[in-house]
């Protein structure tokens, strides 16, 4: 079952791609910090809608960022542009931006909030220009005077995985100095009227257990900095990790289901695998995509298996935690990484009680945060229509 | 950047317009005809059985995009229908405004109908990616599948994106380019003052099949054009007066990158910004300013499809052996660049 990564050794990059800063908005705080101590406790930030009018959606309870510091009509583009300015804090850049500056964001719905509004016709004052889902890649970027590359990833569930992919080749091919890169999502009527008709949706989230019954919505933004290895060391910058690897791939089965065999996921890791010229066995931690979904869980057991084999290595989701942020959600999982490689602790999959059989070969982190030396991660996203993604992160 | 320099070949092209596909829509453009708005009728009855069927009740996203690629996958001789996903295979797609026309249609059957009227089957397709993942499935490219946005310049960030994963090496062919589908709730917004654009608005598709030129070789695929260089920036304030360092800055890295002068400029900015992308030429290409088409005073503003389409509509005019400057440039900000030679 196993797949060995192709090493794509004949075209090494010419530059290595770092993480010199990052930022969150999340369910549970703004601040990596506060972010991931409250991971590490096992907290929640699920709880009935209170954001906006949730009459007739059932179920009705999602991870909302309750920070009532963020009152704006375009709610992703806040998000994202507060989690790019603690980003760029982080990394040292403030007022001292590189030249080329770049920001590539993962969205699912932009600014939905307002096209809700305006489509329905109840709002005539919208800005229509933080509609579309470019928008808050452009607001980011023009409050912070880039002229880098900028891009908006469209990889549903995968999108920020890629976003953070496509920072790095950037970086390695030598097109941009540093690249704010994440992912941005919101809650509104929209998507959970969306995901409950699919029934898609539980009033909790259980990544990996006998019970799951599917997955709970949840909305922020996290944005790391990918800089070029050269230009973090020119200027003395401290590194948050490295960017080792990254990769995608299509499941090419069916446009909603996961393929049942894992193929695409699995594709995507060995892709990222390859990429940085690992094998298998140089990672120590997986963060899985975990949503909680019956189909999804299992499916994600069989690729890691067609990747790992039977080696047990630690693995979690941080779903039951932070709700799936959909377009944002691969960008928050690789904090959590980062963080965790470099602290040496793994946070615990919250929701998860009892291990379903089918997920028993994997080293499941729950019931409270595990002690352990991480030097590599992999950090794996899927979406709707069978796309995939996955990242290899090392620590700093 | 000898890396940069590997070079990456155009071996198969497929175009949806209202002007018509491959190769008449060049004749009727030089001709001297114009068409724009929605396209009354796509050829989808060329496309493989399966395909088509596919295609039949499919958005209208994935209805432009399964007619250009399949055009486009026929002329590369790459356009399997069956057997398992091949990983050596994928898709980068550039488009503006995705699905906006499906998410129009779920909201507002949920807006009047209440949570029984959403519809599942309309959901599943309010995401951008719809597309990528239906041509996946059709033609089994189970390596990279990728869909952005960069605004209007989606397409050429699109091309520019793929180029860079052939180069390392991260896929064997990929089907890249644009495309943007047009509508009443598009237009209404666009109408509104949603993004500024100075043309009429129209539908379309442009893509085509890249490959590494030495795979090309390998299989005996006729090469098209070959894809020399490819940047992309930003114009924080493109309505500024004075504005266009990131375009310039963008030419110039193109220029670089490439090492070869372009014959023919391909036009990308709406009628507002053409000061902005005068200044930045003529800052990066100083006196030697070749001669400059605009294919979107043929076609409209296409969007997504707007900077691929004007690479094609470029190729198509010039002698073999020609270099091409394309640009696309957005009132949202995002500019882009290609130069390419046609083979």
């Amino acid at each position: 079952m196993r797949e060995i990564a192709r090493a794509s050794l004949q075209n090494p990059p010419t530059r290595a791609a770092v993480i010199t800063g990052y930022g969150v908005v999340s369910p549970l705080g703004s601040g990596v910090r506060a972010f991931f101590e409250a991971l590490v406790a096992g907290r929640s930030g699920v709880g009935p809608i209170a954001g906006f009018d949730a009459a007739g959606l059932s179920p009705s309870i999602a991870a909302e960022v309750r920070e009532a510091s963020i009152s704006d009509p375009d709610r992703a583009g806040a998000f994202a542009l507060r989690a790019a300015r603690e980003a760029v804090a982080d990394a040292g850049l403030e007022g001292a931006p590189p030249a080329r500056l770049g920001v590539v964001l993962g969205t699912t719905l932009g600014g939905m909030r307002l096209f809700e509004a305006w489509n329905a016709g109840r709002r005539t004052d919208v800005d229509l220009e933080r509609v579309p889902y470019f928008a808050p890649s452009v607001r980011v970027a023009r409050a912070l005077g880039c002229h880098g590359p900028v891009a908006t990833t469209q990889l549903a569930c995968a999108s920020s995985t890629h976003a953070i992919a496509l920072a790095a080749d950037l970086v390695r091919q030598g097109r941009a100095d540093a690249v704010l890169a994440g992912g941005t999502d919101l809650l509104c009527r929209f998507v959970v009227a969306g995901f409950n008709c699919l029934r898609a949706t539980a009033d909790v989230a259980r990544p990996f257990d006998r019970d799951r019954r599917g997955l709970v919505l949840g909305e922020g933004a996290a944005v790391v900095v990918v800089e070029d290895a050269g230009n973090a060391a020119r200027r003395g910058a401290r590194l948050r990790g490295r960017l080792l690897g990254v990769g995608a791939a299509a499941d090419a089965v069916h446009m909603t289901a996961p393929d049942r065999e894992g193929g695409g996921a699995a594709r995507a890791i060995v892709a990222a695998l390859g990429d940085a010229g690992l094998p298998p066995d140089a990672i120590d931690f997986v963060s899985a995509h975990g949503t909680g979904t019956p189909y999804n869980d299992a499916m994600e057991a069989v690729a890691l298996g067609r990747v790992f084999g039977d080696r047990r290595l630690p693995v979690n989701s941080i779903k039951g935690s932070i709700g799936h942020t959909l377009g944002a959600a691969g960008a928050f999982e690789a904090v959590m990484c980062l963080t965790a490689m470099a602290e040496g602790i793994v946070p615990p999959t919250a929701g998860l009680v009892n291990v379903d059989p089918v997920c028993a070969r994997l080293d499941l982190v729950f019931g409270g945060p595990r002690r352990a030396t991480l030097a590599r991660s992999v950090s794996t996203s899927s979406g709707f229509a069978g796309t995939n993604a996955a990242l290899v992160l090392g620590r700093a | 950047m000898s890396q940069h320099a590997r070079p990456v070949a155009i071996t198969g092209a497929g175009v949806v317009t209202p002007l018509g596909g491959a190769p008449e829509v060049w004749a009727r453009a030089s001709a001297g005809e114009r068409a724009s708005g929605a396209i009354a009728t796509l050829p989808l009855a060329s496309l493989p059985d399966a395909v088509q069927a596919r295609a039949t009740r499919a958005e209208r996203v994935t209805q432009l995009v399964l007619a250009a690629a399949g055009a486009a996958l026929a002329e590369a001789g790459l356009g399997g229908t069956e057997g398992a996903p091949d990983p050596g295979l994928g898709v980068v797609l550039g488009t503006a405004f995705g699905c906006f026309l499906t998410n129009a249609s779920f909201e507002r059957r949920f807006a009047e109908g209440g949570a029984p009227a959403a519809s599942p089957r309309l959901f599943a397709a309010t995401v951008s990616n719809a597309a990528a993942g239906e041509l996946g499935i059709a033609y089994r490219l189970g390596g990279p599948g990728i869909t952005l946005t960069a605004g209007g310049a989606a397409g050429l960030v699109a091309l520019g994106h793929a180029t860079d994963l052939l180069r390392a090496s991260r896929a064997r062919a990929l089907v890249a380019g644009g495309m943007d589908a047009i509508g009443e709730p598009l237009v209404r917004w666009l109408d509104g003052g949603g993004l500024v654009v100075g043309r009429p608005a129209s539908e379309a598709a442009a893509l085509v099949v890249l490959e590494a030129e030495e795979a090309a070789h390998a299989r005996g695929a006729r090469v098209l054009a070959m894809i020399a260089g490819h940047a992309s920036g930003f114009e924080p304030e493109p309505r500024a007066a004075g504005a266009g360092d990131g375009l310039a800055a963008t030419v110039e890295a193109v220029l670089a990158e490439a090492g070869i002068a372009p014959e023919v400029v391909v036009s990308g900015a709406p009628p507002g910004l053409a000061a902005l992308e005068e200044r930045a030429l003529a800052r990066a290409l100083g006196a030697a300013r070749p001669p400059t088409i605009a294919p979107k005073d043929v076609f409209g503003e296409t969007f997504g499809a707007a900077g691929p389409l004007g690479l094609l509509a470029a190729l198509a005019a010039v002698q073999p052996g020609a270099v091409v400057l394309v640009l696309d440039v957005c009132a949202s900000g995002h500019v882009a660049a290609l130069i390419a030679r046609r083979v």
